[in-house]
């Protein structure tokens, strides 16, 4: 499971984020996306001198800006769990290729970064 | 395959010291990472050094998702020699090392601020006014 699909599978769930500037944010994960922008709810800011304190009912975050997450232990079972299921779903064979499988005759040659390959 | 990625792929599910860039020393295992070296880290530590006195401490801290771009350098720890502490450092209570390396970092910072004052007076304008490393 790569470190984005964690994150997803962290939806819903308490998390921490610490931000380049030093800045924390407490809250819950409402949404996310392959760039790494989140959005929480019920955040408590902390500052970069650990001393002021700020709460917000929403925030959004721009990926770039993120240093690190830190999230509850239990998500890597539930992510565990998630891919079982995932596997499951697509008829147990051929589940855990989770690259490869491209749906027109060419791939995606050419581009640089496969940023916005989506692996279903 | 970028050799990096195949260093990468070598060292997971292994025992690691990550340093990121703001000098945060962090050992986990390597469970995944990406083309970006987005890194996830279980059962981590943090290791946090007073390195005047030549203490350190531990903190639990779990789970982690590291962003590729603060990773300094990783490296995979020897487990043989994982319980030795080389001489003269010593561990010691969380409290305790925590408040010294603060008052460290406040030293350093406090020495960077007047040497970049001091540089000034001489008409050398902010060479490290960018970002400081640690």
């Amino acid at each position: 499971m790569l470190p984005l699909g964690l994150l997803n599978a962290a939806i819903g769930h308490p998390m921490l984020v610490e931000l380049k500037d030093g800045e924390t944010l407490n809250g819950h994960l409402v949404n996310c996306d392959t760039w790494m922008n989140l959005t929480l709810k019920e955040v408590v800011q902390t500052m970069p001198d650990g001393e002021h304190f700020f709460r917000l009912p929403e925030v959004y975050v721009r990926g770039n800006n993120i240093k690190y997450l830190r999230v509850p232990d239990e998500i890597v079972d539930l992510v565990k769990e998630q891919q079982q299921r995932d596997q499951a779903s697509r008829g147990g064979r051929g589940g855990s290729n989770q690259r490869g499988d491209h749906h027109g005759g060419r791939g995606d040659r050419g581009r640089g970064d496969n940023r916005g390959v989506v692996r279903h | 395959m970028f050799t990096t990625a195949a260093q990468l792929l070598d060292l997971t599910d292994k025992k690691l010291l990550v340093i990121l860039r703001d000098g945060r020393k962090l050992i986990g295992v390597l469970r995944s990472w990406d083309q970006f070296a987005n890194l996830v880290l279980q059962d981590t530590i943090e290791r946090v050094y007073a390195e005047n006195e030549k203490v350190f401490a531990s903190v639990p801290r779990g789970l982690y998702l590291v962003r590729g771009e603060n990773v300094l350098m990783l490296g995979e720890i020897d487990l043989d020699k994982d319980d030795y502490v080389p001489e003269p450092y010593r561990e010691e209570s969380t409290n305790v090392v925590d408040a010294l390396h603060r008052k460290e970092i406040k030293e350093q910072k406090d020495k960077e601020k007047s040497t970049r004052a001091k540089l000034q007076a001489f008409g050398f304008e902010g060479e490290l006014a960018g970002e400081v490393m640690f």
